[in-house]
């Protein structure tokens, strides 16, 4: 009960500082709250499972896409068009997932950087369909129940996208399904030997994230009412994966500290120092990955430990 | 014969290559039973071990657990049918308390699936599961340790939690690899009476192992392996004088 509570004060408190905030840091706050749920997700799967994996950005900008192609270019109702949505990424992420689940990591990590590139290509490619390298635009939130949800109200939406991706990861960690994925990441060969499916459990996990990701991109869609390719690219893929390592991999509050802190630190610094505040990060992923590979978490529990 | 054999391995070959490191071999462990298996470095103990564990394919024969050939099935379904293991080098899972090692042990024995997980409904069962790894954490002796980091654990609590661990998946056969290796006399002697209780509970137990003192006051029969070839086969009396044994262990002047 008093847990039920702290998820509604939660909620409450995250979502009611949106109606504090002007349209332009409402804009900031709903990208941060985006982030913060990649991160969580993809900690997830590289932290807690050990798959080290590029797409997560990829099925981010397959579900913000699919939504609204699904809905604009082919005209199929809302409810509709959300879960053919979540179809597609789950079918390409067992496409991707199934074959490389019989061997080592390393190819999990290349199979999914084709992937990202892939579908970078798709998007430039697509013609009418996906509006090539400029995207698709000028769309808008249907109307449910005869209203649309706008302003901060929306962000509300993405705060419990937020919490129950959190929800949802928190209870799989907790369960023989998260204590399988660890014990696969520590060692599969042993987890093996205690009953655990290798194979299914690194498939299970990546398939369960990649749709977590592909939610997350179905809202992010009607946060600028626009997708285009660039989004969807690499370099977001790299930065979610550094979010996750200078947070604290396998640990919730390290995803949601690291994504934080990386989000604001070019908000805060390039006032400052300009363009150099990319320098700034490199330094901070380079000390982390040599100095606390457990990351700020990890340097937190350190102190406290040590006082 | 008290009870039905539970472990039966017929002709059981594996060649590397061009090394036959077990070869024809044959033995039953009984339900309760303590069958130790001993034999000089290289003499196949450990290949044998692996070979009923899954983790090697085998060359030719038959491995019949409860009655089913378990040879050939992957290492996750062998242990799902109730053959757990421990190593002989410790190897906790690190990332993990203690508790939640010995849950990995019970993986195969959750009922709920993933639904229920996401769904709140696994956690009633997560809570029985979560006491029934205590009451073995209290078993094997780490009562006070459920959520110690493994990482601080001394060698012998570590070889404790592997036998919590193995225990937690329910086993009708455990399987221990040199459990004595490393250990102080000791921890020997309270090892002996842990694997002595767990007999006791009628699961059957094959125990690899190098140390002859050791096993034979605990085994209940005795099987030697010799360059993968089983020598010798009885009770822990007749094979401390068997002279094939003492020409392995000790060389052939020895026996003569």
């Amino acid at each position: 009960m008093s847990s039920l509570l702290r998820w509604l004060g939660a909620a409450l408190l995250l979502a009611g500082a949106a109606f504090l905030l002007s349209d332009y840091h409402n804009d900031v706050y709903r990208k941060l709250l985006l982030w913060v749920t990649l991160a969580l997700s993809y900690n997830f799967l590289f932290g807690i499972c050990g798959q080290i994996a590029f797409s997560h950005f990829a099925f981010y900008g397959i579900g913000a896409y699919s939504v609204v192609i699904f809905l604009f270019q082919f005209h199929l109702p809302f409810p509709l068009a959300i879960l053919l949505g979540i179809a597609l990424c789950i079918l390409f992420a067992l496409a991707v997932a199934i074959p490389s689940a019989r061997l080592e990591g390393f190819y999990l990590a290349l199979a999914t950087l084709a992937l990202a590139q892939l579908f970078i290509v798709v998007l430039n490619e697509g013609g009418a369909v996906t509006g090539g390298p400029g995207g698709l635009a000028n769309y808008k939130l249907p109307e449910f129940l005869g209203t649309r949800i706008r302003g901060p109200w929306y962000t509300a939406v993405i705060v419990l996208l937020l919490l129950g991706t959190l929800a949802v990861l928190w209870r799989l960690d907790r369960s023989w399904f998260g204590r399988a994925c660890r014990a696969v990441r520590d060692n599969p060969e042993v987890a093996a030997a205690m009953g655990v499916d290798v194979a299914r459990t690194k498939v299970t996990a990546f398939t369960l994230t990649s749709a977590l990701a592909g939610i997350a991109g179905m809202v992010y869609a009607f946060v600028d009412n626009t997708v285009n390719p660039p989004i969807f690219g690499l370099d977001n893929a790299f930065l979610l994966l550094f979010m996750v390592i200078v947070g604290g991999a396998g640990r919730h509050a390290g995803a949601i500290i690291g994504a934080a802190l990386l989000f604001l630190v070019p908000f805060v610094l390039s006032p400052l120092i300009g363009h150099h505040h990319v320098l700034v990060f490199g330094v901070l992923v380079v000390a982390a990955i040599l100095l606390q590979p457990r990351g700020l978490v990890g340097l937190y529990d350190a102190i406290r430990r040590h006082p | 014969m008290p009870s039905a054999a539970i472990l039966e391995v017929r002709g059981l070959t594996k060649r590397f290559g061009g090394l036959t490191a077990v070869s024809s071999l044959g033995f039953e462990v009984r339900e309760g039973e303590i069958l130790g298996m001993i034999g000089p470095n290289g003499a196949g103990k450990s290949t044998t071990f692996n070979l009923i564990a899954g983790t090697y394919a085998a060359t030719q024969g038959e491995v019949r657990f409860a009655g089913e050939q378990i040879l050939g099935l992957p290492p996750h379904r062998i242990a799902a049918r109730g053959v757990m293991r421990t190593f002989q080098h410790n190897r906790p899972f690190g990332g993990m308390p203690v508790i939640d090692n010995v849950l990995v042990g019970a993986h195969t024995r959750f009922a709920s699936g993933l639904w229920a997980v996401v769904g709140g409904r696994a956690l009633r069962e997560e809570t029985q599961r979560r006491k029934r790894a205590a009451e073995l954490i209290e078993f094997v002796g780490l009562g006070e340790l459920p959520h110690a980091d493994v990482a601080t654990l001394s060698f012998g609590q570590g070889r404790l939690l592997e036998i919590a661990r193995a225990l937690a998946g329910e086993p009708r056969l455990l399987l221990f690899d040199e459990p004595a290796a490393g250990l102080t006399l000791a921890e020997c002697e309270r090892l002996a009476g842990i694997i002595r209780g767990i007999a006791a509970r009628g699961i059957a137990v094959l125990l690899i192992e190098h140390d002859m003192h050791f096993l034979l006051p605990l085994a209940q029969r005795v099987a030697v392996l010799n360059f993968g070839v089983k020598i010798a086969d009885g009770l822990p009396e007749q094979i401390r004088n068997h002279p094939a044994v003492l020409e392995a262990y000790l060389g052939s002047h020895a026996a003569a």
